[in-house]
């Protein structure tokens, strides 16, 4: 009965050790910071840190301090809703970021909007993501915004009149990178000599490769993750393929092009962020970033990094009122109208068109930057 | 702690209603494999099963809009049927090789809904409605306790009970083996079927890699590690096994090292299980023996 009483005493202590922060911006993040995906969601975390303190240092937001309600949701979609239940239920978040993949959006997504509460992607680029309802934000740039610009700036440069297509046919990434591809090809009129396909985890790609060799492509459009890319272009190179690469969002890893070394040179890559992107404020978030975490940031911190200062800007036309489905609300109405000019540049929302024409989401207005790989390293190719 | 009170109980269900929902979907599929392991049959089929039943369910009431009744009882009739089909071929088999003949039918299974235009390939089925209610988990999982209860008293849980021990014995004894082997195959199937397609009504969202090799162990752990001599072993390790990872959150990085360190002590330890009458019966007698 004591050790029942003492532990009440505890539970009220922290209770109160809770309401001295009262005056805080509760938001919750809600990343795979373990499993598969989680050399995604701990950059992701790190971006969001690093722009919170940030924020916090200058004052806050009118005077309020954000604190940042960190889980992890492992990658895994019943993760993902009882993390987010337990962030809108419990603690009482006033909006939630994350969760790291689209597959955990889609089950966790509805639990949100449901509850009337804003959440916001960073990293989800599927399409159907926005569908979800009218509470759901997201600044990761679909594919069908980046393809379209990479497969134009490269057609320009290389006057392609064909080109050859590998994708990965089992995965949901490469898989909706494809279907992208298909259809800018077919609206860009460039015809395809083959479509080569693999699954995950195969390392000899020689067989497609001896196919696209022999149909003479002038490019090769490459929808693959990092791990299996590097081995294709080595492979391809092996072969004899000179033609040019064009990759989707997979190759957006400066590792790959490290291991691929000059075999990669001359590869198109279209990306929402531009490590060398020249703007003030980008060069202070590659800068801070690598004080606080001894290493280079990437596309992932630099979205989280600029949803943290989307929502800021929201949150300062928000009066907040202590009455959190007010606050909730006001959130959801202040955030469309946020423009900033952050480290992935311009960016503003624009509303998404769902397939059944029901009030969905907001999706990303943004240009990608297009990179060509030179010596190894992402070279601009053409500032937005 | 204060959760518990009255007055805030909404938000405590509110909050883990979906963990609950869960912990009966698990106690289902560790069910359904306890009905192949007690007639002696190593099955990792499972998975796949629950996917078949998860993926007809979803695609039935997306396309059709069946009432959820009727999607239930086809997402437990559908798997049911492929094990029907395939059952008497692969129960042939025995031991490790019925391992491996039902792993790699859960790999044709999740190859095919991948290649699948209908199944949304790797990219799954989104948008499913929330369709499943804490009473019918509640309801179906009281149904299946009792169902297998009865079945274990019956003379086919005995013939069950002879195959596991001795197979040769009784099909001496003039028990049809071949005939009870595919009854615990099928009627394993349905079960998971069912666990599929009430899972699928809560998570909005299903995919192909959700039934994969992966999660065919994970139904396997759950029973042995609750422990297979009863219906109570199963329904424990799965409680336990998704119980665990979200009472031990607080621990933060070290979660998943805390969770596989408690599973390692309980299999060292515990090597039949936590939930073994006979053991539990000892240690009460013992305790009993001693002086007050």
């Amino acid at each position: 009965m004591q050790l029942m009483s003492k532990t009440l005493v505890v539970c009220g202590a922290l209770a109160c050790a809770g309401l001295v922060h009262a005056a805080d911006i509760k938001i919750g993040v809600a990343e795979a910071l373990t499993g598969g995906a989680a050399q995604y969601g701990v950059t992701i975390r790190n971006g969001f840190q690093l722009a919170a303190d940030e924020i916090n240092a200058k004052g806050g937001i009118n005077g309020n301090k954000i604190q940042l309600v960190i889980e992890d949701e492992q990658g895994k979609k019943e993760e993902g809703i009882n993390v987010f239940k337990k962030l809108i239920f419990q603690d009482k978040v006033l909006m939630i970021f994350g969760p790291t993949l689209s597959n955990s959006m889609f089950a966790a997504g509805p639990v949100a909007n449901a509850a009337k509460v804003v959440v916001f992607g960073t990293s989800n680029t599927a399409n159907g993501i926005t569908d979800i309802g009218p509470y759901v934000f997201r600044n990761s740039v679909m594919e069908s915004d980046v393809l379209p610009v990479t497969v134009a700036a490269a057609t320009k440069q290389y006057k392609l009149q064909k080109v050859a297509v590998i994708y990965g046919n089992d995965d949901a990434f490469t898989k909706s990178g494809y279907d992208v591809f298909k259809k800018v090809l077919e609206e860009q009129k460039l015809p395809v000599t083959t479509t080569e396909t693999y699954v995950k985890g195969d390392v000899d790609f020689k067989a497609q490769l001896t196919k696209i060799k022999a149909s003479a492509p002038d490019a090769v459009i490459c929808s693959c993750l990092a791990e299996e890319a590097a081995n294709i272009i080595l492979q391809a190179r092996g072969l004899g393929i000179k033609a040019p690469f064009i990759g989707g969002n997979g190759f957006n890893s400066p590792k790959l092009f490290e291991i691929s070394k000059l075999a990669g040179d001359g590869t198109f890559v279209g990306s929402p962020w531009a490590n060398t992107n020249p703007a003030p404020v980008n060069k202070a978030f590659v800068a801070e970033y690598q004080k606080k975490y001894n290493a280079e940031p990437n596309q992932f911190a630099a979205q989280a990094y600029d949803a943290l200062y989307i929502a800021a800007a929201a949150l300062k036309d928000v009066k907040l009122s202590g009455d959190l489905n007010a606050d909730r609300e006001a959130l959801k109405n202040a955030l469309p109208k946020v423009a900033i000019n952050g480290v992935t540049g311009p960016f503003k929302f624009r509303p998404a068109k769902t397939k059944d024409g029901k009030p969905g989401g907001w999706d990303a207005d943004q240009k990608p930057f297009i990179y060509v790989v030179q010596g190894g390293k992402f070279a601009l190719h053409d500032a937005k | 702690m204060m959760d518990w009170l009255p007055g805030n109980f909404s938000d405590f269900w509110s909050t883990y209603s979906t963990l609950v929902f869960s912990v009966g979907v698990h106690a289902l599929l560790a069910l359904s494999i306890w009905l192949t392991l007690s007639c002696g049959l190593l099955s990792l089929a499972n998975a796949a099963f629950m996917g078949i039943g998860a993926y007809v369910s979803a695609l039935l009431t997306l396309h059709l809009e069946w009432s959820f009744g009727t999607v239930l009882l086809a997402g437990g009739i559908a798997p049911a049927v492929v094990a029907l089909i395939i059952g008497a071929p692969v129960l042939r088999l025995s031991g490790v090789y019925l391992a491996m003949a039902t792993l790699a039918f859960g790999e044709v299974v999740r190859i095919t809904v991948l290649n699948l235009e209908i199944t949304g390939g790797p990219e799954g089925l989104n948008g499913i409605p929330l369709a499943t209610e804490g009473w019918h988990i509640a309801l179906l999982l009281a149904l299946t306790v009792y169902g297998l209860a009865r079945l274990r008293r019956s003379k086919v849980g005995r013939a069950f009970e002879a195959i596991k021990e001795d197979e040769v014995a009784a099909r001496l004894m003039g028990v049809d083996v071949d005939r009870y082997k595919l009854l615990a195959f099928v009627l394993g199937g349905f079960i998971a079927g069912i666990a599929g397609a009430l899972n699928a009504h809560f998570t909005f969202f299903i995919s192909p890699r959700e039934y994969g090799f992966e999660n065919a162990v994970d139904i396997l752990t759950m029973a042995v590690l609750g422990g297979t001599s009863g219906l109570v072993g199963p329904m424990l390790g799965a409680s336990i096994l998704t119980l665990l990872p979200e009472l031990l959150r607080s621990l933060h990085d070290f979660r998943s090292l805390v969770n596989g360190a408690i599973l390692v002590l309980v299999v060292l330890f515990l090597p039949k299980g936590i939930w073994e009458p006979r053991r539990i019966r000892n240690w009460l007698n013992r305790n009993k023996g001693k002086p007050a």
